[in-house]
């Protein structure tokens, strides 16, 4: 509805709101590209104009004004993507309610948030910011390509990126809601209880409104069904206009949510976290749902404990459209490394495994056909790295979005911050980041309604 | 209460022996940049009888020699909470749920409406206390009336122009619902908690009024064979807004927040005044090509204080500053750049020719006249800045045609100050409010001598003299080899406690001092001159003023 609304005040031009990111032109000259889709090209130019990828060859002249990065001996490389993460935002969770699907944390984007300028130094470009998993359900998500230095929220959009909304299952809505509140659901029963009523309530919604539609024509006192944000999207995820993205653990309930899906005609589906995912891997990719992994992050509770690092490659061997994620204002900055951990555990190629945080990404956000891979007709999402990004050495040199760079690690000023409080002069993340882990926000705006009942226990727990 | 005690004591009402009055003499500035110098206001009724050069004082009328003193409109607040009490219960007044032992009753994912802070229907007038103190701080600023909203969160209700005087809510109210009052403030524990839950909802009621209006309009017409509508008082409160005849006033502060509150009215096209607005020169060219008024927050960040040069500092200026300091002067200085912005934010809208008045929603009303010089140091003109507090807001409330100027016919609304209003040391000496005259008396300083050598040790009686009403107390002073410690105790609370920030310069002795009334907390700052055995200076107790301080050495002691 909100993205729709966007697009039609687009079209129709009416607004100054809507500031046109900016786009640049440049000639990336002499480095070895590591297309992802298209194989390694060594010796290659990359011609980018107005933000789009034009050309990809050997020797590719410079057009007039075109200014040329000499990336000789340089790796140049797709943007990376981070599948998912919560930086950027004013607010991840609201978790008052078991289902919030009429929440959308595009509504909350922080444009001033450090953590994008971090990411874009570990050469990602592109993330999924996503409401948390304190609910069932939870919000829709936005996905954002990371334009530092904009003081406008709607510069970070990606245009055209379809609609995603975040779901969960597992002991974080149980903890919040049945432990928190004393509601549905305190069980794993209870959490696929509260999303197939949501489906049943979303597709009364729509049928109650296709229902108004067809008698109006013949009835003028036609009353129609009250308007319900939360059953609108639901109705949406039916129709397919939403992609849903999972928070799960167990194998069990990974399967679960595949029935429920199953259930009621639901496909676009991808799960994140998947730990158990190597346990039904085949399922997963019969049923063409993407997983969304860590390398090798786990045992931070219960429900993780049953891991291996080993669970991209499978999950990629057995056909599944499989990425690695950060869900961290860290991980974000080295996403590369986590992606070269597949090497060693699960013997992944170098495409494949760039994959995990290029284009495989960019297929589960529905963002595959704009970036991912260094193509003619891409956006220029492109980062170059001193030494091959797969290895240790790999150091992001410059990132670049839309043909326009963002981060440079020779040429940017030490204090990148942009929104400054007047009244102090030491940043305030320093000082926050002196108190505790600043990465892991995925239950951020959830604590406080734990600490009502439990007050000293969940000081350890993750994700 | 001592705070109360000197309020009332600094602001003397005149009964009104006679409803006819006449300022003479007097510099009046009739609107912005139109000045009538040496002349005469006759005033009855509450109306204004007459403003002139040659104008014919009537038989019976109080003189009121205005001899030098400046004549300004009464100044109108364009949103606050002024006159509307904070609530009792803290938690409501966080905007929160009851805590768990009592959440048994609280459904969070779907809360009553009070609950959830979604109170359109509500009206200020019933919330509003005419013998609120912030009615008496703002008057004593210089403001007459004030557009004044509930408190709450995401939809507290409508707002009512109203007259800085009065006994009772009535008689205080001007024009009612003016404006629905709105800000992206969450419910605490209960849905909407957040500002992305605030931003559905809002866009939720808003569709479901439009909704519950159309079904309205339908069964109005023909009732037979529909289904009835159901009543519902919130969202009845949109439908003025709807119909584009009531503007939302909507708080956003933040840069981030005037985006979102643009978002929410691109989407559903409702008139909107951007208001309490602190960091909007960034969407100056957005504000003005959407013709979106603006109320300026007349609040701004605090300068930070340099510290103050000692000897010494000479030799270190010499010496190589370490990579912590260089990076500490980079830090301020961009802090000190963006403080700028600020501060000239005012004068941004202005040659942007967007339309603004002023919010006093969140400003001490004590830093108004400073933070108005302010603006005008960074670009801010004085005919703008007055037009702020007079025309535009008249005009934005929709009551020109009684308030905003000085001029025949309208309300007798007036400000007068001793020097021009905006010149440094001016200060506000009469508020007249529909033909009340209100009094000031103003509290001065001596300059001290930077050269004495006063020795402030030793224990001191002091008095806090304010007419009507005395406190007295004890300080005690130790000077342990030029550091200063001791004690206060006043008669109002009976309680001593420390002193701090305690420092001599010359003769003047400086020092702060916490005390807690009433289970709130504050700060007394003390700025007193040592003449022998005797000292006097002022305390400045916060936002309720500044009063003048007398003492003297016990004998015997030290």
């Amino acid at each position: 509805m909100n993205k729709y609304a966007l697009l039609l005040t687009l079209l129709f031009g009416a607004t100054a709101l809507l500031a046109q990111p900016k786009t640049g032109s440049m000639l990336i000259k002499n480095g070895t590209v590591l297309t992802i889709t298209k194989g390694t090209l060594e010796n290659t130019d990359v011609l980018v104009e107005k933000g789009k990828i034009t050309r990809v060859g050997k020797s590719i002249p410079a057009p007039a004004g075109v200014e040329i990065v000499d990336a000789t001996g340089m790796y140049v490389m797709p943007g990376i993507i981070d599948a998912h993460s919560h930086i950027a935002l004013d607010a991840i969770n609201e978790a008052t309610s078991p289902v919030t699907a009429e929440v959308w944390v595009g509504d909350a984007l922080d444009p001033f948030d450090v953590s994008i300028y971090r990411a874009l130094a570990g050469g990602c470009t592109s993330s999924h910011a996503m409401h948390g998993s304190a609910n069932a359900i939870g919000g829709e998500c936005e996905t954002i390509k990371h334009r530092w230095g904009t003081k406008n929220p709607e510069d970070l959009r990606m245009a055209n990126a379809p609609r995603t909304i975040k779901f969960a299952l597992g002991e974080n809505p149980m903890r919040v809601h049945g432990e928190g509140s004393g509601i549905i659901p305190a069980s794993r029963m209870g959490v696929e209880f509260v999303i197939r009523k949501a489906f049943t309530e979303g597709k009364n919604y729509m049928e109650a409104w296709n229902k108004y539609n067809e008698e109006k024509k013949t009835n003028p006192n036609a009353v129609p069904p009250q308007y319900d944000r939360r059953l609108q999207t639901m109705a949406d995820i039916l129709k397919g206009d939403i992609i849903i993205h999972c928070h799960s653990y167990r194998a069990d309930e990974i399967y679960m949510l595949m029935n429920v899906c199953r259930d009621f005609g639901v496909t676009k589906l991808c799960f994140q976290h998947v730990n158990e995912g190597f346990k039904v891997a085949p399922e997963l990719a019969d049923f063409g749902a993407g997983a969304s992994v860590f390398a090798d992050w786990w045992g931070y509770k219960f429900e993780v404990y049953y891991s291996t690092a080993y669970n991209a490659a499978i999950l990629m061997r057995n056909g599944v459209v499989t990425s690695i994620n950060s869900d961290s204002g860290d991980y974000i900055r080295h996403l590369y490394h986590q992606a070269g951990k597949t090497q060693r555990y699960g013997g992944l190629t170098d495409d494949e495994a760039l994959a995990l945080i290029t284009i495989n990404p960019a297929i589960q956000l529905g963002i595959d056909q704009q970036v991912g891979s260094i193509e003619v007709g891409k956006d220029a999402d492109i980062v170059i790295f001193k030494n091959h990004p797969l290895s240790v050495y790999g150091v992001p040199q410059k990132t670049i979005v839309d043909g326009v760079v963002y981060f440079d690690i020779n040429e940017d000023p030490d204090d990148i911050r942009i929104d400054i409080n007047p009244e102090e002069s030491f940043p305030a993340f320093f000082l926050e980041e002196q108190h505790g882990h600043s990465h892991d926000r995925c239950m951020q705006g959830a604590w406080e309604f734990l600490f009502e009942r439990y007050q000293n226990f969940f000081e350890q727990q993750k994700n | 209460m001592m705070t109360a005690g000197w309020l009332h004591a600094q602001e003397s009402l005149v009964s009104p022996v006679t409803r006819t009055l006449a300022l003479t003499n007097a510099n009046i500035v009739q609107k912005p940049g139109q000045v009538i110098e040496k002349g005469t206001i006759v005033i009855k009724d509450g109306l204004i009888l007459a403003v002139g050069k040659e104008v014919k004082i009537p038989v019976g009328a109080r003189v009121i020699a205005a001899d030098s003193m400046y004549v300004y409109a009464g100044f109108i607040d364009g949103l606050s909470h002024t006159g509307v009490p904070r609530p009792d219960n803290t938690q409501a007044q966080r905007g929160q749920a009851p805590r768990p032992q009592q959440a048994q009753q609280v459904n969070r994912s779907n809360p009553t409406n009070e609950q959830s802070g979604i109170t359109p229907e509500q009206q200020v007038k019933d919330q509003l206390k005419a013998d609120d103190k912030s009615i008496e701080e703002m008057r004593k600023a210089g403001f007459t009336a004030a557009h004044v909203v509930p408190r709450g969160n995401m939809l507290p209700g409508t707002g009512a122009v109203v007259l800085l005087k009065g006994s009772s809510a009535d008689a205080m109210v001007m024009r009612n619902e003016t404006a629905l009052f709105s800000q992206l403030a969450g419910a605490g524990r209960v849905y909407p908690s957040t500002v992305i839950a605030v931003m559905s909802k809002w866009r939720e009621l808003y569709k479901r009024a439009e909704q519950a209006k159309a079904h309205e309009a339908m069964y109005a017409k023909n009732p037979t064979g529909m289904a009835r509508p159901n009543y519902d008082r919130s969202l009845q409160a949109f439908y003025p807004v709807i119909d584009k005849k009531m503007p939302v006033f909507f708080a956003a502060s933040d840069l981030k927040s005037i985006h979102r509150a643009l978002t929410l009215q691109d989407e559903l096209k409702f008139p909107m005044v951007l208001t309490n607005v602190k960091q909007g020169w960034e969407v100056a060219n957005v504000l003005k090509s959407k013709n979106i008024p603006v109320l300026v927050a007349l609040d701004l960040p605090k300068e930070k204080k340099q510290p103050e040069k000692k000897e010494g500092d000479k030799d270190a200026a010499k010496k190589e500053k370490s990579i912590t300091e260089q990076e500490m002067e980079i830090l301020e200085k961009r802090s000190a750049e963006e403080l700028q912005r600020y501060l000239a934010q005012s004068g941004v809208f202005e040659k942007a020719g967007i339309e603004f008045a002023f919010s006093a929603m969140t400003v001490k009303s004590t830093d108004v006249q400073s933070n108005l010089r302010k603006m005008i140091a960074n670009g801010l003109s004085e005919n703008t800045a007055l037009a702020a507090l007079t025309t535009t807001p008249a005009k934005m409330l929709g009551v020109a045609n009684v308030m905003g100027t000085v001029e025949k016919g309208k309300l007798a609304n007036l400000v007068i100050t001793d020097k021009p209003y905006f010149a440094e040391k001016s200060n506000v000496r009469y508020v007249m409010i529909e033909g009340q005259l209100f009094e000031y008396e103003v509290v001065t300083r001596k300059a001290g001598d930077p050269n004495a050598n006063a020795k402030p040790a030793g224990i001191w009686s002091y008095t806090i003299n304010v007419p009507g009403q005395t406190t007295e107390g004890r300080l005690e002073i130790v000077d342990s080899n030029g550091s200063l410690s001791g004690t206060i105790s006043n008669s109002q609370t009976n309680q001593e406690t420390p002193i701090s920030n305690a420092e001599i310069k010359g003769n003047a002795l400086t020092f702060s001092a916490n005390i807690n009334m009433g289970g709130q907390s504050l700060v007394l700052d003390y700025e007193l001159l040592i003449d022998g055995n005797n000292m006097e200076g002022t305390v400045s107790v916060g936002q309720f003023g500044t009063f003048r301080v007398e003492g003297s050495r016990n004998p015997g002691k030290n």
